[in-house]
């Protein structure tokens, strides 16, 4: 029984997490749930394809891989196929998220849902101020 | 006058819960959580709450963390409301709260503030229900579109936001009175808050944000919301 933590570039959809800071999350996370970690794995940086964990687990056979959030999955189709066949029997937990689960549709579930967030429209927080933001929904409603 | 109809003059509406079953499944869910309990008479629970210390209630709280489905559970009491307000896809609130509001001078006092404040988008939706009557000032108050947006624009012509125009406000306006099985649902700018107030029983509410998926988000935040799709 492998468990493990994983750090990857600090850019992971909209969150800019330090490794220092995704560890601390991690380490709070896994403290919350009385869960044991073995291994500290750190991907590199300017890679979403956590090919080093999909690497490590044929040694390690892990049965945990605790990651900070969805947005670290990778999301490019022909990389993510691949992924999710080769970590199909690992549970995943992602501590941002505050949610675990097993098995590609889990994993898919997982991808879906970070892509529903970064395909969502944006509003610039720092190009607007209160006032507008209020006229935006008066103008645009719901 | 609609409910929509409602939303856009005053800015919050008070409306019935459609399905009190999947409400009422939340409340004993909330209350096993935190009492460890069910079936018991929710104002007894609510008088040992009135008891608890702020770290009992801390704890109860954290143990409310490992709720799930909360979410789910309070969009589906209304769904009726949240789709013909947003649509079948949103964003929903990740974790729903559960709000105590303890009796007396010396418990925590929700000063008034926006939903803004927290910067999610300025289409998200606020839903809070009591899980028991509010017959006394244990409920929140809320001022209607226009005054939220004159007290608003004064502070922004100052440069502030929720400062202390806002939180020196006195605190003497009265908390609406709901039934078990209504709600109040308002939008992002209406200023709301609690008082101090006198009674032997604690208040216990729950609530939750949504938005329409097409309508933009400020923060794209997977921790605080999550996609829902309506069946």
């Amino acid at each position: 029984m492998t468990i493990a933590t994983v750090t990857t570039d600090i850019n992971m959809g909209p969150f800019i997490i330090p490794s220092n800071g995704q560890n601390m999350i991690m380490n709070n996370y896994v403290q919350r749930n009385n869960l044991k970690v073995e291994l500290v794995i750190p991907e590199p940086i300017m890679s979403n394809k956590l090919a080093t964990v999909e690497w490590l687990n044929k040694e390690f056979n892990f049965t945990k891989i605790i990651l900070c959030s969805i947005y670290q999955l990778p999301n490019e189709k022909n990389v993510s196929e691949v992924f999710l066949e080769s970590m199909k029997n690992v549970e995943f937990h992602f501590a941002i998220e505050g949610i675990k689960g097993i098995g590609k549709d889990f994993l898919q579930g997982c991808i879906q849902e970070a892509k529903k967030f970064l395909n969502a429209d944006k509003i610039d927080s720092t190009k607007t101020d209160w006032i507008e933001l209020y006229d935006i929904l008066n103008k645009n409603g719901n | 006058m609609e409910l929509r109809e409602k939303l856009n003059t005053k800015g919050y509406a008070i409306f019935s819960i459609e399905n009190l079953k999947i409400f009422e499944k939340l409340k004993d869910s909330v209350i096993q959580k935190i009492f460890n309990e069910t079936g018991k008479d929710i104002n007894l629970l609510r008088k040992k709450m009135a008891k608890m210390s702020n770290v009992e209630i801390n704890d109860s709280m954290i143990n409310l963390l490992s709720l799930s489905g909360a979410s789910e559970m309070m969009i589906s009491s209304c769904q009726n409301v949240v789709e013909m307000l947003c649509g079948k896809e949103l964003f929903i609130q990740r974790r729903a709260n559960t709000i105590f509001n303890l009796p007396g001078k010396d418990q925590r006092r929700q000063w008034p503030h926006y939903e803004m404040m927290s910067g999610i988008s300025p289409f998200t939706y606020v839903l809070w229900a009591p899980f028991h009557d509010l017959d006394d000032d244990g409920g929140v108050y809320y001022y209607d579109k226009k005054k939220s947006y004159e007290i608003m624009k004064k502070e922004h012509s100052k440069g502030i936001v929720n400062g202390p125009d806002i939180l020196n406000m006195k605190h003497n306006e009265k908390p609406i009175k709901l039934n078990y099985g209504e709600a109040i649902i308002f939008n992002p700018f209406i200023l709301h808050g609690n008082t101090a107030f006198k009674s032997d029983l604690a208040r216990i509410a729950c609530s939750i944000r949504f938005q329409s998926i097409k309508k933009p988000l400020m923060q794209r935040n997977s921790d605080f919301l999550k996609y829902y799709k309506i069946n």
